[in-house]
């Protein structure tokens, strides 16, 4: 279950990322517009460029052309209120009649605060005087009333921060019991999910936001457990059908075989009959194997042969299984060559012991059945890279190309029911696979370097 | 040696099959065995070993009225002796409850006449051991009551590791016995890395029972696999 905390660090991180974004982007926003907004916004400087534009003649005072035709241009009258005198001691030409001559000192202070009639006053300190400008009515307003405690400015940088942070923390508690919900409800279906694809048995409570989600993943589960228990079920019969239809040939089998297995050392019968139940015998032994094979074939294709391995030392088995070829007293057209070197003593393995010499006598019996005409067999164990390998080969007649590559690749019709029309193979190479696959082995087939047919099982070794 | 002492042992064969019991009876006949009685069901069985006293049994693992394995219990209560199964079973499961029960042995239908004799002929040479089993080879005898070989009459003591050694090459007389098989029978279960060890003890046997133990005529050495003993007559 790592997807959930990884959903939920993606979750944040979109978040955090989202609002820091914003804040930026606000940020930005303000610089863009209160630039704009400069150019015509410092009536404060105007007042002072006038002051300093206004010079004095004999004939009074003179404003510099340019400053005029700018005040002239933005509809802006002005005045010069004289020092001593409190006298307008010079004006624009546009004057509106309501703008008073003379000034107290609370006039000042009031048209430095606010208006004169309605206009937005400000002012700018000349050589004798003080220069008065009035903008059109309504051009701007003024807000002179409001003063801030020292500290509070000082402290403003600090205060924006902490502002800024609360409302970051804000968002993220709201985003945390907001999705909680959500994430709650996801967990249950995630792993739910998750048991499904191991073909676990899955039940996640249909309740809370994603409860639609739930009920179809719990749907989900039951088709699946009721198709596998199909599947079981229909394997479980078809074996047991292979294990009740060999188990009833056995008792028949066991008095043909009987019979003609006396028949055979019967001296008294004639030479030739006794190769008629010589060949009852031999025909009788194919279907003894055959109906082994199959019901051990099915039973491990469907699981349902136990295994139980242990730690073996893989020479051993594979060296009681050539012994027992001996010991059978085989025909002498076959003779098994044991090729392990010496001095290799012990390889352990953890495997079912009867399985594992099943299938190495299964590759020795492959060599005798192939090659009627009788053949050598060489069976060797060897150690490399921590895999243990069983070499069962032989000179005999082989197979092409073409068969070892199907050997090897293509499945048993026993376990792929296409192709079912092609000649049908023996069980004995799949008993092997089947085996060898159910120790974490493989099976490789190829070319004896002796001329004939070579089956390598490779097992990893126990430590 | 002679194992005709076997053949006059009482056997109880059972099964439900009429044809199979007279088809192992024959092979048995053939074999030389005198005494065989037969039974059909697990009650017959137990009445006729009350009378008959068997020496050996042979028993089908599926009967009308109850199983095998429950009737060799029944049967080894009276008296101990050695029992085969013979069934249509093969499954592994059903052979460990056997043997774990005290069967000596487990056959899986069908079989060959020879399949059948060598094991009845074991179990019975293995349970029933001769007054003086004094065993002969070519250049002297075992006695393993004594645990010691008569070599040109001279006796000759064997230690314990080459009388367990010996005695699991007589077992499987003209036949190999593996070098895992042998290690295990001298050192019990675990029987890893004591072939060096095995070598030195087929050594000094061969010291004690062969004329020439630089060329062994009995106790034949199977490169890389096992030894074997050859009997005398075999």
């Amino acid at each position: 279950m790592k997807s959930v905390p990884k959903l939920i660090r993606r979750f944040v991180g979109i978040m955090l990322l989202s609002s820091l974004l914003l804040i930026i982007l606000n940020f930005a926003l303000l610089v863009i517009y209160t630039l704009n907004q400069a150019p015509n916004g410092s009536p404060w400087i105007t007042a002072q460029e006038v002051a300093d534009a206004l010079s004095q003649n004999e004939n009074g005072y003179v404003l510099g052309e340019d400053t005029a035709l700018e005040l002239q241009n933005t509809d802006v009258w002005a005045i010069l209120i004289d020092n001593r005198t409190m006298e307008v001691v010079w004006q624009t030409e546009k004057l509106p009649e309501t703008v008073p001559m003379s000034y107290t000192a609370s006039d000042i202070a009031s048209l430095t605060r606010s208006y004169i009639d309605g206009y937005p006053t400000f002012t700018g300190e000349a050589e004798n005087g003080l220069v008065v400008l009035g903008y059109p009515k309504e051009s701007f307003w003024k807000h002179m009333w409001p003063s801030w405690d020292y500290n509070f400015i000082a402290n403003l940088p600090k205060t924006v921060l902490s502002v800024l942070a609360i409302n970051i923390a804000l968002i993220f508690i709201i985003y945390v019991i907001a999705n909680s919900k959500l994430l709650k409800s996801v967990k249950p279906i995630v792993s739910g999910i998750q048991a499904l694809s191991t073909n676990e048995e899955v039940h996640i409570r249909e309740k809370g936001l994603l409860s639609e989600l739930a009920v179809n993943i719990n749907k989900t589960s039951d088709i699946l457990q009721t198709q596998s228990r199909q599947l079981r079920k229909r394997e479980t019969a078809r074996a047991n059908w292979i294990a009740g239809v060999s188990h009833d040939i056995r008792t028949p089998l066991s008095m043909v075989m009987g019979y003609a297995g006396q028949l055979e050392n019967d001296v008294q019968l004639s030479e030739d009959n006794r190769e008629k139940a010589a060949v009852i015998v031999r025909q009788s032994k194919r279907m003894r194997n055959l109906i082994n094979d199959l019901n051990l074939a099915s039973k491990l294709e469907y699981n349902m042969q136990p295994l139980s391995p242990e730690r073996q030392n893989l020479i051993a088995v594979v060296r009681q299984v050539v012994v027992d070829f001996i010991n059978m007293n085989m025909d002498e057209k076959y003779t098994i060559e044991w090729q392990t070197d010496e001095a290799f003593t012990s390889c352990t393995v953890n495997a079912d012991k009867n399985l594992m010499k099943r299938a190495v006598s299964n590759l020795i019996q492959n060599s005798i059945n192939h090659n009627e005409q009788g053949c050598h067999i060489f069976v060797r164990v060897k150690l490399e890279d921590n895999i243990c390998t069983v070499i069962v080969s032989d000179d005999g007649v082989g197979a092409t190309d073409e068969q070892i590559e199907k050997l090897n690749n293509t499945p048993h019709y026993m376990v792929c029911d296409e192709k079912t029309t092609e000649q049908r193979h023996g069980l004995g190479l799949l008993i092997v696979k089947q085996i060898v696959f159910a120790h974490g082995g493989n099976v490789l087939v190829k070319h004896s370097e002796y001329g004939g047919f070579e089956v390598d099982l490779n097992l990893p070794i126990t430590m | 040696m002679n194992f005709d002492y076997l053949k006059q042992k009482r056997i109880l064969l059972v099964d439900d099959e009429q044809e199979l019991l007279d088809m192992v009876v024959s092979i048995l006949n053939e074999d030389g065995f005198q005494n065989i009685k037969t039974a059909k069901t697990v009650s017959e069985a137990v009445t006729v070993s009350e009378t008959y006293q068997p020496e050996f049994a042979i028993l089908d693992v599926m009967l009308p009225d109850g199983n095998g394995f429950n009737l060799m219990e029944r049967l080894k209560k009276a008296a101990d002796y050695p029992v085969l199964f013979l069934t249509a079973r093969g499954e592994d499961d059903d052979k460990f409850r056997g043997f774990g029960l005290g069967a000596d042995d487990y056959m899986v239908k069908p079989f060959l006449p020879k399949e059948l004799l060598f094991r009845v002929n074991a179990i019975l040479r293995r349970s029933y051991k001769a007054e003086n089993p004094l065993v002969k080879l070519r250049d002297s005898e075992i006695d393993f009551e004594r645990a010691e070989i008569i070599k040109k009459g001279e006796h000759i003591s064997l230690t314990a590791k080459e009388r367990d050694i010996l005695a699991a090459l007589y077992r499987n007389a003209g036949r190999i016995v593996t070098i895992d098989a042998l290690c295990e029978a001298a050192w019990g279960d675990n029987p890893f890395g004591y072939e060096n060890s095995l070598m030195a003890h087929i050594r000094r046997i061969r010291e004690k029972i062969e004329a020439n133990p630089s060329q062994p005529v009995s106790l034949i050495t199977m490169k890389g696999l096992g030894y074997k003993l050859v009997m005398e007559g075999k």
